[in-house]
């Protein structure tokens, strides 16, 4: 009798169906019609939003080729990305070592560890800008006292800085997310291993390489997956924290669609801009997991 | 001698356990003592570390010469609004793809997880004139819907740990005695999955109550910006009024918190269940 019911409730497609629908409508309007939208836009020679356009076909992505600050804001979004996922995961790795260990107070500093995530972009922004100031930030007169250095840093006023200061921030404001992912393959790592490890003999790299590094190894390849596709993506800290600048040396490929589209409003060009950097991490994400997850399976 | 080792190797784990603790904890620190210093002090050099008098002249200054109010009660309403809807239908979803069987389910979840490749600055340039077309440009609504579109598919993923784990057999019962399929989901099943469901409240809350991209341009009077939008502007002065500032991020931290005081452990698990498989 539980059987002949199960199957039937499970065997009803449309029950499913119907349950699915309103976000299936919900996620067609908001992000499958912009997407079709703007890579029609793209096609088209709009150079004011709200215009009618012609079409032109890849006029505009002949165009964005030849424009030096596509092809710079292209190689800042590849540095930014790049150095971003290599430190967060980094830190994320040492974070979830400490916090794999037994300490007083491990229950509460595995959950609020996840305070800078949680924290809104607009206060991380004000509290390092103020911390980072020239003049009176706290970051400047530390190093001063220490003597590492002799005049303030312009930390994120100077084109040296900026980028790895940003960099930085976003980390700091990162690293605890995906802290949290590896601590939960750490703790399910069975203790019987080490210690049949240590009877054998085993220091404490051979442990972290034949034990530690093949166990968390398929979350760390979803982390650095995740990782760079939402680094790639950041808007918010860095608008907010430096506006692309000084000059272009913070612009990435978000910061550079959002002045196209939104101070200049060039929608056509800003479209073919952003449906470029669309493919870009569509075939990033299908070669990675194509490649990634087949060598770790 | 063992124990002279055993003794530092714990010196070595608190010491990393509090270097940890400070990197997290001291920029914060640092915002709410300088909201909490009267002018002369916050501006001087050197700073001082422990604030030597309080006041509470920031959060007057801020409360009374600036719409932090208002900007304040737009966030709470736009965060609640889509939080609200998020949980409606990420958990009709949730249970539609982790317990029913149908052609399409494997693929409609995968199409969930390629939502993370949409850049949002692409979904932007479409939604404005999508907007301006339905004269939602310069309303709240606008920032609804849009945050509910880009928050839902991946609250659908962190849903997992918690719809996986409620036992089928409640379910079969409910069924074997004459229940409704809808009765089973409201009256058994999703109160089963509560934790999942404080998981996906908690997580769109934050993402909504903070998104600066899109409230940046689909709002435009003062009236109806949310708190990233009119903080972003005092940021944007050539003077910037450091005290008001900190007070209004200190003030802005307080309803996340407290949100994730009471649902941060379970918020902790849906993400690490997605990540473990």
């Amino acid at each position: 009798m539980i059987d002949k019911v199960k199957t039937k409730i499970q065997q009803d497609p449309l029950f499913g169906y119907l349950l699915i629908a309103p976000i299936f409508i919900w996620i067609a309007v908001t992000l499958f019609y912009p997407l079709l939208r703007a890579i029609y836009d793209s096609f088209m020679n709009i150079e004011f939003m709200g215009e009618e356009g012609n079409f032109v076909g890849f006029h505009n992505y002949v165009r964005l080729i030849h424009d030096s600050e596509f092809r710079g804001s292209f190689i800042r979004t590849l540095i930014w990305t790049g150095v971003n996922v290599f430190f967060q995961v980094f830190v994320a790795f040492f974070a979830s070592v400490i916090l794999d260990l037994e300490f007083k107070g491990k229950r509460f500093m595995r959950i609020w560890i996840l305070l800078p995530w949680i924290i809104p972009v607009i206060v991380l922004a004000t509290i390092w800008r103020w911390m980072l100031d020239p003049s009176l930030g706290i970051v400047n007169y530390v190093l001063r006292v220490t003597a590492t250095i002799s005049s303030p840093i312009p930390f994120l006023g100077s084109t040296d800085y900026a980028m790895i200061t940003a960099i930085l921030v976003n980390t700091w404001r990162w690293f605890p997310f995906y802290a949290v992912m590896i601590l939960a393959a750490l703790q399910i790592i069975p203790t019987e291993l080490y210690e049949a490890a240590k009877i054998d003999g085993a220091s404490f790299f051979q442990q972290f390489q034949h034990i530690t590094l093949p166990s968390i190894m398929p979350v760390l390849v979803t982390v650095i997956l995740i990782c760079s596709l939402w680094a790639a993506n950041v808007f918010d800290m860095l608008w907010l924290l430096t506006m692309g600048g000084p000059g272009t040396s913070t612009q990435t490929f978000p910061i550079y669609i959002y002045q196209k589209g939104f101070q200049e409003y060039k929608l056509s060009q800003a479209a073919a801009a952003a449906v470029f950097m669309f493919l870009f991490l569509l075939i990033y994400g299908t070669i990675y997991l194509r490649n990634v997850t087949m060598e770790t399976e | 001698m063992n124990s002279i080792g055993k003794s530092s190797v714990s010196i070595v784990k608190y010491f990393s356990v509090i270097l940890l603790l400070l990197v997290i904890i001291s920029p914060v620190y640092w915002i709410f003592v300088s909201s909490l210093k009267p002018t002369p002090e916050l501006l001087q050099v050197p700073p001082t570390l422990i604030p030597r008098s309080l006041t509470l002249e920031h959060y007057y200054e801020l409360l009374k010469d600036t719409n932090f109010i208002t900007y304040f009660l737009n966030s709470i309403y736009v965060a609640m609004g889509s939080s609200l809807l998020v949980v409606i239908l990420t958990s009709l979803a949730g249970y539609s793809v982790y317990r029913c069987r149908y052609k399409g389910r494997h693929l409609f979840f995968c199409m969930l997880l390629a939502i993370y490749i949409f850049p949002r600055v692409l979904l932007l340039l479409s939604l404005y004139p999508l907007f301006a077309g339905m004269a939602l440009v310069d309303n709240l609504l606008s920032l609804v819907i849009t945050y509910v579109g880009i928050t839902a598919p991946l609250n659908v993923w962190i849903m997992r740990a918690f719809f996986t784990s409620v036992p089928t057999e409640l379910e079969d019962a409910a069924l074997v005695d004459g229940a409704s399929r809808i009765q089973i989901l409201f009256k058994i099943f999703f109160p089963l999955a509560a934790p999942g469901i404080g998981a996906v409240a908690i997580n769109s809350f934050l993402m909504s109550y903070a998104e600066y991209l899109f409230a940046s341009i689909l709002i435009v009077s003062d009236q109806y910006k949310t708190l990233p939008v009119g903080m972003a502007q005092f940021l944007q002065q050539y003077e910037i009024n450091w005290g008001a500032i900190a007070a209004g991020s200190v003030l802005i931290i307080i309803p996340p918190l407290i949100g994730f005081a009471f649902v941060g452990r379970y918020f902790i698990k849906g993400i690490t269940a997605g990540a473990i498989r």
